[in-house]
């Protein structure tokens, strides 16, 4: 970096000198720059075990310089009437813009001090980084720890909540850490100091420039309150670049993204950042949280907008805004109409659906035509067919049971229809004759009696005769229809 | 008297409301507000005008005032509460098993009664009828006498 190169060679030069050249009222912009490299460049020889006697005075020479203004700004309370018609040309709108710009800087440099302080009090008392992750709190807990190494002495109370002083006291008292050597523990204690220093300092320019907000940008303060414009301002880097940002990002701005390493992201779900404060957002219940943070983004950029080129100095259109908002949040609360019966369709209106399904289908299965039927229903050309009693009578059989089909099987079953003695006869013969379960005392000669081979034939036993004899001239056969006169 | 159902008083009202009622069934009750069958028919009648709304329209005549004794003369309404059922200008009737079938005479028993009674007439009149089976069940059918020349 060009600027960290610079301040290396001013190192090796002079101080002063850069100091003469900077002295102007534009340069403060530069000096915080110049501050935030020279520490930079400090602390990297503090790496080195160098104190930091030099950045002390650094600090205190420079940057009070803007302090002393802020604070005699404090004091004065401007009320900046003759504004011009461009906000930039305003003095006090650079003070904010500086100021604004001290805050991230301050933010950088308190985040750069509390890694310094991690790497010494490592020795220590390592997991206590772990455990408080805050920088100031971290830097407050250090300075009150010490060398101590009994933490019962220690009073946290009004730093911590007491599950987590439970937790460090625990810790604590297992830590493999040692005691810290005399000078170790004067650079670090001094490096807390520095750091609590650096958060007063940010606290009392926020301040400052919350109290101006309303004359910079009342309609953005209208809406979301003039800390968070403050903020949002800050972070932006100006009122100009926060009108020219589109509401999503105005959405996120400030977002603090607190991915610890392995840890799921998937349940981190706000996407809300320095929005997340404003008293609408706090005042909207949680089911409706993200819409209604959409809509503060986007009514907060139009207001921006309006305030970067100075169209509403009065706020009016910032408090009609904030209106705005409060009424579509409320709207989204209501209950829903009740509904009232419906009236009864025309009658014949609407012509029956046929409904498919696989219920239906299962349920037409039981009704269709089976395969076996099929085949009974068709007749091949040329061939008479078969029937159930022979000779046409009974059930014809179709295709079934022909050598060409390898499939299905006669069974003979006993239909429940009346018949009358003939057929029953020539059922019975049937049966004694086809039958592949029959009574275990006829052989298996006796069911082919055109082969003549009969052993015992069950059907002349019975005086059916042999399946080949014809009904019309049996000898047996006898009047098939005998009714009582 | 029901609130919900517009009540007719004038000859033109009726003659409009019969002539404007197109493709719905029209259902004219004809009674007094103050008799306690017509407040029972009157609450039936408001009770299903939402159901039926969009296949038929009820009004109720009160018949004691003068316009209306024409009508009264014309449909021979003796017994109150009588409702006279018309679909596009026609008079429809309802075999119900009992002596007049012009008219529905008294009260119905439930809602649905009078539900299936206005489905079997629109069903009728669509298909062309003027003439359509009363669909209650004959308990449900209220009874009466007709006096015929005083016999």
């Amino acid at each position: 970096m060009a600027t960290l190169e610079d301040s290396f060679l001013a190192d090796l030069d002079e101080l002063s000198d850069n100091e003469a050249e900077l002295d102007e009222n534009n340069g403060d912009v530069g000096k915080e720059e110049e501050d935030v490299d020279m520490d930079m460049a400090d602390l990297e020889t503090l790496n080195y075990d160098d104190l930091d006697s030099v950045s002390k005075l650094q600090k205190s020479q420079r940057y009070t310089d803007i302090m002393q203004k802020v604070e005699e700004a404090l004091r004065k309370d401007l009320d900046g009437s003759d504004k011009g018609t461009v906000l930039e040309d305003d003095p006090e709108y650079k003070l904010i813009v500086e100021c604004n710009q001290l805050s991230v800087d301050i933010e950088n440099e308190i985040v750069i001090v509390h890694n310094f302080i991690k790497d010494k009090y490592k020795l220590k008392f390592q997991e206590l980084e772990s455990l408080v992750n805050h920088p100031i709190d971290y830097a407050c807990v250090v300075k009150r720890i010490g060398n101590e190494t009994d933490l019962t002495l220690v009073d946290l109370a009004d730093l911590l909540p007491s599950a987590i002083i439970m937790v460090i006291s625990v810790t604590a008292s297992t830590t493999k850490g040692t005691a810290l050597p005399e000078d170790v523990l004067q650079k670090v204690l001094e490096a807390c100091d520095r750091a609590l220093d650096l958060d007063s300092s940010r606290k009392k320019v926020l301040e400052f420039v919350e109290s101006k907000m309303g004359s910079i940008a009342p309609n953005l303060s209208a809406i979301v309150g003039s800390a968070v414009a403050a903020k949002l301002m800050g972070t932006a880097g100006g009122l100009s670049a926060l009108a020219k940002m589109p509401a999503c990002n105005v959405q996120v701005l400030g977002l603090k993204r607190k991915n610890l390493a392995g840890f799921s992201s998937a349940t981190s779900q706000s996407r809300v950042g320095f929005l997340e404060q404003t008293e609408i957002f706090q005042s909207t219940p949680p089911g409706l949280r993200a819409r209604a943070s959409r809509l503060v983004a986007a009514k907060s950029t139009l207001a921006a907008r309006v305030d970067a080129t100075r169209g509403d100095p009065t706020g009016t259109s910032g408090k009609a805004f904030r209106e705005e908002i409060r009424k579509k949040i409320e709207k989204w609360q209501e209950p829903p109409p009740a509904r009232q019966p419906k009236p009864l369709p025309v009658p014949d209106s609407e012509p029956k659906k046929r409904r498919g399904g696989r219920r239906l289908r299962k349920m037409k299965e039981r009704y269709a035509v089976t395969d076996m039927r099929k085949l009974a229903n068709r007749m091949a050309f040329g061939t008479p067919e078969e029937s159930s009693l022979g000779d046409g009578l009974g059930e014809g059989y179709g295709m079934l049971g022909q050598a060409g089909s390898n499939r299905l099987r006669v069974s003979s079953v006993p239909s429940k229809l009346k018949i009358n003695a003939k057929v029953a006869k020539k059922l019975k013969e049937r049966q004694y004759a086809g039958g592949a379960t029959t009574s275990g005392l006829t052989s298996s000669l006796a069911f082919t009696p055109v082969q003549g081979i009969e052993l015992c034939n069950p059907q002349q036993a019975l005086g059916l005769g042999s399946g080949t004899q014809s009904t019309y001239f049996s000898e047996s056969g006898t009047f098939s229809k005998l009714k009582k006169i | 008297m029901s609130y919900l159902l517009k009540t007719l008083t004038k000859k033109e009202e009726i003659d409009r409301i019969i002539r404007d009622t197109i493709d719905e069934v029209l259902v004219l009750r004809f009674g007094r507000c103050s008799d306690d069958v017509c407040l029972q028919h009157d609450e039936i009648l408001a009770k299903s005008v939402r159901d039926v709304s969009k296949f038929a329209k009820v009004a109720l005549v009160d018949v004691d005032s003068e316009e209306v004794q024409v009508y009264v003369k014309y449909f021979d309404i003796t017994l109150f509460p009588s409702t006279i059922f018309f679909f596009n200008a026609h008079h429809m009737k309802l075999d119900s098993g009992t002596a007049d079938h012009t008219k529905w005479v008294g009260a119905f028993h439930i809602k649905q009664d009078f539900i299936d009674v206005v489905e079997a007439i629109y069903r009728g009149a669509m298909k062309g009828k003027l003439i359509v089976q009363c669909p209650v069940p004959p308990e449900r059918i209220p009874k009466y006498q007709l006096l015929y020349k005083d016999v």
